[in-house]
């Protein structure tokens, strides 16, 4: 006779089911193994028959700028080349302070996209991690489609730097040019572009007016736009570490003296109050209020001024960074397009990147966008001639000095900037009370530990 | 809802069953204790595998991660306490710990006191109790990034509200950088946090009151017990267990509040404001978990520590 189950026995099963439902789907097997990049070679004119089918929804993380236009053109353009290749397509746009953040974690979690935008520092970490496909024909391919690239847009690729590989396409240049009210600075004399960081601090002085107007509107924090103080170090001969980039030489003569001229400058009240805490907006903040004289910015404050501001837009002036008293560093970086190794659609990422470097669709998104060019194709359109900051990063991509030079640029100099320890460094001067030995020591201390660890 | 029998029942229970007869049936049946325990086993089950697979296995991972030199993507190898005696070199570190302790010990005693004040006075028949009760609870509600932006452009040193109402009356001549001076960050931060947390000690203050039998009261005040001596002998004892569960988990919570002090000072200035959960952040950013974990590790002992001082108190309450 069969037996009726009884209600625990019922729930018994039901919860074994459940348990067995989760143990499954927690175990259940990774993807299939992924199709190597950069095999494909295909022609940037495919059509959906060329290509394979897509595993899943095609996935790209794009990097979050101040343009809105920008950021939908690139996600328009991508959607397109999906409806083209018949790819369901999922274009995710990420704020760039958190992308180390979102891509470790996903890194750790197994779910990096099919192909993303990154800055090259990050770019490098991630390719030492051999997080990245390697994209040498590629690189090459779409250099030769785009007439050649610049040569920093070259540098952030350099082979010698990782493995032999390149691993990314650059897609733009960056840096910061130096801002300044020429309303404020002609009627006090001033009518030309500074030519040294000492003369910044010299026409703040003269023409500052506190607690309306403050001269050098520089980040002193713990953010990435603090950064630009190690730019200034270098300027005065100050140096990171030594040519072979492993030992620090943070405790110089050079060092000692940009410390004296900065926190004089920060003593005599040129930096605007809150420049020790501010965050990544401060210095757009206090420019576009009207309270700072002086700022270095890539381009976001031009972009707000030009749509929300043309009063101050028509009051601002643009320069290169001007020079110290050892030599003028003038900082460009690349941003660049990447597949993750964990990608499942390489070749459908491979086509996509030659779709995105099209010639025509660049020079339409810098229009937008806050870049200089990355390529010898991109050089003339024109923006470069029209607009007054696109002028500046058309001559930050062309004679700028390539990411942290004179420094080594290795992962050491990475985290050492990721700790922004010459920020900081200044601010154990100015809010701490240290003496400038003493911050040096400390410092030097710091960074000698950072570059120890990729020593071993 | 009945608890599962104990493990010794459901022995007892077996030894106490008759044997089966042979030729019967050879399927053994369970006692109804038996049975009623192995489903409240089975109840319990999808619970116990949601924290060994959520809490468990995450909580000794990140223990283990903390000991080697891992990096995102890679697996890492075993170092030892290379991460913590790093840290322990780093000056950040030092001052974390210092602030921390600070952040945490201002905020929890602000709460405490000032929450218990008003909790106590929500709880009388004031006029419009249950709006103001109803408007305590903002501060909570509102999400922590609003909050904290919001404190951020209070302070302002420029166009910032506090300074201004400074100025105007006359307190100050010029404007104060709350944020940016060493000795003034730390107490904004600990105010705005203050601020943002103390509606829940309210709220819990308030529930644990409302269950304080009013003979209690009564009874004290005919023995002639003033205001204080109710409070201290009856309202206390009452509401104690209640008074320790929220001080734990609020000095968690504090501890691990990552929003408050990023938000307003990024750490800064200098490391007037550095607590684990920043420095940590600061660890991701160079994508060394291993060190990242040992940051939030160190926390642990303190944890456990005090998780120990409250669950002891606690039990000696139920004792």
């Amino acid at each position: 006779m069969r037996r009726v189950p009884t209600k625990w026995q019922r729930a018994l099963q039901i919860m074994t089911l459940l348990l067995l439902l989760a143990v499954a789907a927690a175990c259940a097997a990774p993807a299939a193994a992924p199709a190597p990049a950069d095999g494909g070679g295909e022609a940037a004119g495919e059509t959906a028959s060329d290509m394979p089918a897509a595993e899943g929804t095609f996935t790209y993380w794009g990097g979050l700028i101040f343009s809105e236009t920008a950021n939908q053109m690139l996600v328009d353009r991508i959607e397109q080349w999906g409806a083209e290749r018949g790819v369901d397509v999922e274009v995710v746009m990420i704020n760039q302070n958190e992308t180390v953040q979102r891509v470790s974690a996903a890194i750790e979690a197994g779910t990096m996209p099919d192909a993303l935008d990154v800055g090259r520092t990050f770019m490098d970490l991630l390719a030492i991690q051999e997080q990245l496909e390697p994209l040498d024909d590629l690189y090459a391919e779409i250099g030769d489609s785009v007439g050649g690239w610049l040569p920093a847009a070259d540098e952030s690729t350099n082979p010698d730097r990782i493995d032999g590989h390149r691993y990314g396409i650059p897609f733009s240049l960056g840096g910061n040019v130096l801002y300044r009210r020429a309303d404020v600075l002609e009627p006090a004399g001033f009518t030309e572009a500074p030519a040294t960081w000492e003369e910044i601090a010299d026409m703040s002085r003269a023409a500052q007016s506190p607690p309306d107007t403050y001269g050098m509107g520089f980040a002193l924090s713990n953010v990435g736009d603090a950064n630009i103080t190690t730019t200034m170090l270098q300027a005065w001969g100050g140096r990171i570490a030594d040519d072979a980039g492993t030992t620090c030489t943070i405790d110089s003569a050079e060092t000692r003296a940009f410390l004296e001229w900065i926190t004089t400058a920060f003593n005599d009240g040129l930096f605007p109050p809150g420049a020790t805490t501010w965050d990544g907006a401060g210095d757009n903040v206090a420019y576009q209020s009207g309270n700072a004289i002086f700022i270095a910015n890539p381009g976001s404050v031009y972009l707000y001024m030009r749509d929300e501001d043309p009063e101050l837009g028509d009051a601002t002036r643009y320069s290169a960074f001007p020079a110290g008293p050892a030599m003028r560093v003038a900082p460009v970086d690349a941003n660049l397009r990447v597949i993750p190794t964990s990608s499942k659609n390489k070749e459908l990422a491979v086509d996509l990147l030659k779709y995105l470097a099209d010639p025509e669709f660049m020079k339409e998104y810098y229009y937008h966008a806050i870049y200089g060019p990355a390529a010898q194709g991109y050089v003339d359109a024109p923006i470069f001639t029209e607009s007054p900051v696109h002028q500046g990063l058309l001559d930050l991509a062309l004679n700028g000095t390539f990411g942290s030079l004179p420094d080594v640029n290795n992962p050491a100099l990475s985290e050492y900037q990721t700790n922004f320890l010459t920020p900081r460094m200044i601010q154990r001067i100015v809010v701490d009370g240290v003496s400038i030995d003493d911050a040096i020591a400390e410092t030097q201390e710091a960074c000698q530990a950072i570059y120890d660890k990729y020593n071993e | 809802m009945r608890a599962p029998a104990p493990f010794t029942d459901i022995i007892m229970a077996e030894q106490a069953a008759p044997a089966i007869p042979s030729g019967e049936t050879q399927r053994r049946r369970l006692t109804l204790s038996q049975s009623n325990a192995l489903l409240g086993y089975f109840l319990v089950a999808p619970v116990v595998v949601c924290l060994l697979v959520l809490v468990v296995y995450p909580f000794l991972f990140a223990i283990w991660i903390s000991f080697t030199d891992r990096m995102v993507g890679q697996p890492g190898k075993f170092v030892g306490f290379e991460n913590y005696l790093y840290l322990m070199r780093q000056p950040s570190f030092q001052a974390t710990i210092r602030n921390t302790i600070v952040l945490v010990v201002s905020v929890q005693t602000l709460k405490l006191v000032l929450g218990m004040g008003i909790a106590l006075l929500l709880n009388q028949p004031i006029r419009g109790r249950q709006i103001w009760r109803g408007l305590i609870l903002l501060p909570w509600a509102m999400p922590a990034f609003v909050a904290f932006i919001t404190w951020k452009l209070l302070l302002a040193p420029q166009g910032g509200a506090i300074n201004h109402i400074l100025i105007s009356l006359g307190l100050v001549e010029t404007h104060v950088d709350f944020l940016s001076t060493k000795a003034l960050a730390m107490p904004s931060v600990i105010a705005a946090s203050f601020w943002r947390g103390f509606p829940f000690w309210v709220i819990a203050f308030l529930a644990a009151l409302q269950n304080v039998p009013k003979e209690l009261y009564e009874a004290a005040a005919m023995d002639g017990a003033g205001a204080w001596a109710r409070f201290r002998n009856v309202t206390i004892p009452s509401i104690r267990h209640v008074v320790l569960v929220v001080i734990l988990l609020s000095t968690i919570w504090t501890t691990n509040s990552f929003e408050a002090v990023w938000l307003m000072t990024q750490g800064g200035p200098s490391d007037a404001t550095m607590t684990f959960p920043v420095l940590a952040y600061f660890g991701l950013q160079s994508l060394r978990i291993g060190e990242a974990a040992a940051v939030s590790v160190s926390l642990l002992p303190v944890f456990g520590i005090l998780i120990f001082i409250i669950a002891k108190m606690l039990q000696e309450e139920d004792a």
